[in-house]
């Protein structure tokens, strides 16, 4: 599935910043990635989004250079680099263990690439000081990995990266190591820097929360295939299928079978488990027969149980109180449905309620998934 | 009606006090063991207490019939001697040349070796670490007389770098060297590669200074197996200037007879500088000979 | 990973030079040359003529070196069995001791193992010197007030350097035996005290039965390493009946510098070569199928 990404106010090149090209990868008799293409636009922040093994670190490592590619191609700033060592592309990468070398002090790791490629004392020095003055890491410079919190290693593997000036930064799952309230703080960093240089990053991780609120472009990655590519708005309001409907938002989309009473037009009517109807927005043809129908917490609403323009009718099984929000659990005809209510919800367990459907957020979904 | 039912209270007192009277039963035999491990550590001790204790006699306390655990007569004049009249000076150079030999050669050819095993990959890789696990097994010894022919080939018999060649053959350090180097996570090396160092600057910049602590301990423990080294250069030297320390104290005789106190000197002397080893790098040395175990293992 | 492969192999290459060289030249050589030698008859120095199996033969009814395999295997017998319980009983009771005592009783039965053979044979002769040796105290108790040259009494000569081979090497066995006491938890013994279980039964029923991997593996280190003896033999029989108390090392050494018969040594050789290499694969199996457990 070709990926024609969008774009979003970058400056004109020439092509894509970073292209895969149809590429496959082998290993042995199995296969993990096949015929894939993706393009990554010119100073994005592109993550790559999917569960664990759907291939996304496979794809980051490709573009690294870390990972063979089996067939296909691989182009950065439209130069083929298929075939380049990763010293040669012009790429940094932040791994997930950071891979800080624990002999070294900040400065030395920092200053690493350079004086590998012989740069004198003073470059090293000076080159070091100014990444370490970007991100608050001066007063460390003298001290060891092992000496350092978590957040700020995280700030070390990102200045290793920075020093090399380089065109594409990748990010290997670079906050799963972080406590939650570290991650959020890191997030804003990382948003930050982006906002700060401008550089391409591609960025991997199986946190939809991370790629929701860092990403300009999102490539939802499913088994080694591509799900969908777009803007995070775009995925939440119009996933392409039932994968991305469900990868993305927390807590996740409500789904039920349905039957295509009729098609009219741009919209379907569709029977709903427990006898009523509803009128869907389709955006393409479908035939009458099952389908499944998708809606999201904050599109059902919690009515007094005689409503007459309740889609269900149901009994709450189990309330969680966020404080600014209510998550319920409602048995209904249509199975177990998860609701999200205003925080001060007034409600109770085996409470009866009804629910009204929000049929314009509704989205159909055929038997092989795909969104209608 | 006195039924002789015990209470509760009183099956507990007399469980307890059966306990109390266990416990410390319990302590005593502890005691014991612990008074007969000292004891035992003090006789294992004594012959080497022994021996020094003698150097510092003259030779006629030595050979009063009465023991005496402590010189009458404190002297050196037994070190003065040996430093003097022997080829001590002679066969501590030797030994610290060839040691000193082997151990930077070994350290160097089986780091390069181990890191070429674990990291690279070039053909032929896995029938070489084969061959070293099986060389592992063989006794070294019993090649002993087909060193001899190939050292006397290369005319090297009687000089030190003859001394020195078969000892370059050491599987367990490359073997440990190997096993270490697989233990370093594979990111840092992605990450080397990435930020453009070659090889031999992964092996001195990152894989060997993250194991210092092995290099010290196979150092040492390397070293003091060249310095302790008996049967190949008893085999491979034959004249006394150029033998090792450990050959030539046992070539030691004086002309008037057996001088007892000398010759514990010219052993004390000998032993001094691995023992010193040893006593300074302990940790090191239980370290390198629980690796080497572990392998065997 | 990406790169070369060119440049791979040619520091793989570079890295594994020096060792390979060595290898070959001191190992993989000189293993072929023995097995070669073997069934020449050529002197130690210079060829000779092949003659197949008969040095073999000859091995087999030269009463020197039947006497040289049970010398060896004696001397096994007498030295591993005990130096591995001892070892044990050692580790046990440095294992209880804490701080600075305890590192200065290991120290006391770990040095004698950093010493050379040499040091470790001057100090026991004379120790047991017949004329002023302290340990002829000891014996003068047991030998009806007649003091005895240890070394020159035939059927004492083997116990006594397996003895203080025992002394010797001991400290290898003890650090052994405690580290695999140290990986026995603690709390195991705190349930068995609880249960009631006294010292031996806990003795008995945990740790001996734990520990055992690593007797094994100590039981057969110490077996591989002493049939492969011949320092401190060759060290103490100078002087008196050499041929009485051979090894198999010392008769190797004998028939290749003393009889000038290379081939001969280099067929000794290769049985020492096969036996041990055979045990020592035993020993490798037999402990991965601990292992295994």
């Amino acid at each position: 599935m070709s990926a024609a990404g969008a774009t979003n106010g970058s400056e004109a090149a020439a092509g894509p910043h970073v292209e895969l090209r149809r590429v496959t990868k082998r290993y042995g008799a199995v296969t993990a990635i096949s015929d894939l293409s993706l393009t990554v636009e010119k100073g994005s922040f592109t993550a790559l989004l999917g569960p664990s093994g759907c291939g996304k670190s496979t794809l980051l490592r490709m573009i690294a250079g870390l990972e063979a590619i089996t067939a296909g191609q691989c182009f950065i700033d439209n130069a083929d680099v298929t075939d380049v060592p990763p010293a040669k592309r012009r790429i940094a990468m932040v791994f997930q263990s950071y891979a800080l070398y624990p002999h070294m002090t900040v400065r030395q790791n920092i200053a690493f690439s350079l004086s590998v490629a012989g740069q004198s004392r003073k470059v090293q020095d000076e080159r070091a000081l100014e990444v370490a003055r970007i991100l608050q890491l001066e007063p460390y410079l003298d001290r060891r990995p092992a000496e350092l919190s978590g957040g700020q290693r995280q700030r070390v593997a990102i200045g290793r990266a920075l020093v090399r000036k380089p065109e594409v930064f990748l990010f290997d799952e670079p906050l799963s190591n972080l406590d939650a309230k570290l991650r959020v703080q890191m997030r804003l960093e990382l948003a930050k820097l982006h906002a700060e240089l401008g550089t391409t990053m591609i960025y991997v991780t199986h946190d939809q929360t991370e790629a929701m609120t860092l990403a300009d472009k999102i490539v939802v990655l499913d088994k080694g295939v591509i799900s969908q590519v777009g803007s995070p708005l775009e995925l939440y309001n119009t996933p392409a299928n039932k994968f991305v409907a469900t990868f993305i938002g927390s807590p996740g989309m409500n789904f039920f079978a349905v039957d295509i009473a009729a098609m009219n037009g741009r919209t379907a009517s569709v029977v709903l488990p427990g006898g009523r109807t509803a009128e869907v927005v389709i955006t393409t043809t479908a035939g009458a027969g099952l389908a499944e129908l998708g809606v999201r917490p904050e599109h059902l609403a919690v009515v007094d149980p005689n409503d007459p323009q309740a889609a269900f009718a149901g009994a709450i099984a189990i309330i969680e109180h966020l404080g600014n929000s209510t998550i319920l659990y409602v048995d209904t005809p249509a199975g177990q449905l998860i609701v999200e209510g205003e925080g001060n919800l007034d409600a109770k367990s085996g409470q009866a309620v009804g629910l009204r459907l929000d049929e314009g957020h509704a989205r159909l979904f055929d038997e092989t998934g795909a969104a209608l | 009606m006195s039924a002789s039912v015990e209470t509760g209270a009183d099956v507990f007192a007399s469980r307890r006090a059966g306990r109390l009277v266990r416990l410390r039963h319990l302590d005593l035999v502890g005691l014991v063991i612990t008074a007969a491990t000292v004891v035992g550590a003090a006789l294992w001790a004594f012959p080497l207490y022994w021996a020094l204790v003698t150097t510092f006699k003259p030779e006629n306390e030595v050979v009063r019939p009465a023991v005496q655990l402590w010189p009458e007569h404190f002297t050196f004049q037994n070190y003065v001697h040996v430093l003097l009249e022997t080829k001590i000076g002679i066969w501590y150079v030797n030994s610290l040349v060839t040691s000193a030999a082997v151990t930077v050669l070994v350290i160097v050819t089986a780091a390069g070796a181990g890191y070429a095993i674990s990291q690279l990959n070039f053909p032929g890789r896995r029938l070489f670490w084969w061959m070293i696990l099986a060389s592992f097994m063989v006794p070294i010894p019993a090649l002993t007389v087909n060193h001899f022919i190939l050292i006397n080939q290369f005319g090297l018999i009687n000089t030190l770098p003859g001394v020195v060649l078969p000892q370059l053959l050491a599987p367990v350090t490359v073997i440990i060297y190997k096993q270490f180097f697989d233990s370093v996570p594979k990111d840092f090396r992605e990450a080397a590669m990435i930020d453009g160092a070659n090889e031999f600057q992964l092996l001195f910049r990152i894989y060997l200074p993250m194991n210092w602590g092995i290099t010290t301990a196979l150092a040492i423990i390397t070293f003091i197996a060249a310095w302790n080294l008996f049967l190949w250069p008893f085999v491979a030297v034959n004249s006394e200037d150029r033998m090792n320390i450990t050959v030539g104290i046992t070539q030691v005789h004086d002309a008037f007879g057996v001088q007892y106190a000398r010759d514990l000197a010219v052993a004390m002397v000998a032993a001094l500088p691995v023992a010193l080893v040893y006593l300074i790098f302990q940790r090191r040395v239980t370290q390198a000979i629980m690796l080497s175990a572990g392998i065997k293992g | 990973m990406l790169r070369s492969k060119r440049t791979e192999i040619l520091a793989a290459s570079m890295l594994m030079a020096p060792f390979a060289v060595t290898y070959g030249v001191l190992f993989i050589y000189p293993t072929i040359k023995m097995a070669q030698l073997s069934m020449t008859n050529a002197p130690l120095i210079g060829p000779g003529k092949w003659v197949g199996f008969d040095n073999y033969f000859r091995l087999a009814s030269d009463r020197l070196f039947s006497v040289a395999i049970w010398n060896t295997l004696y001397f096994v017998i007498l030295s591993v069995i005990p130096s591995t319980l001892i070892g044990l009983l050692v580790a046990l009771g440095v294992n209880r001791l804490k701080g600075w005592l305890q590192s200065v009783v290991l120290a006391a039965f770990f040095l004698p193992y950093v010493l050379p053979v040499s040091v470790v044979f001057r100090i026991w002769q004379w120790m047991c010197d017949k004329d002023f040796g302290i340990a002829q105290h000891v014996i003068q108790l047991f030998n009806d007030g007649q003091r005895l040259s240890i070394f020159r009494t035939i059927p004492l000569f083997m116990p006594a350097v397996a003895v203080v081979t025992i002394w010797w090497l001991i400290g290898f066995n003890v650090l052994l035996f405690i580290a695999g006491l140290r990986n026995i938890s603690s709390e195991i013994y705190e349930a068995a005290q609880l249960d009631g279980a006294g010292r031996w039964t806990q003795f008995r029923r945990i740790t001996w039965p734990l520990i055992w991997p690593v007797t094994v593996l100590v039981f057969t280190i110490q077996m591989i390493l002493q049939l492969k003896i011949f320092d401190q033999v060759y060290l103490f029989s100078q002087g008196g009946r050499i041929d009485t108390t051979i090894v198999m090392v010392q008769y190797i050494l004998k028939q290749a510098f003393q009889m000038n018969k290379g081939g001969l040594a280099a067929a000794a050789s290769m049985v020492l070569f096969v036996l041990i290499a055979a045990l020592s694969v035993l020993q490798f199996q037999l402990l991965r199928a601990r292992g295994e457990r």
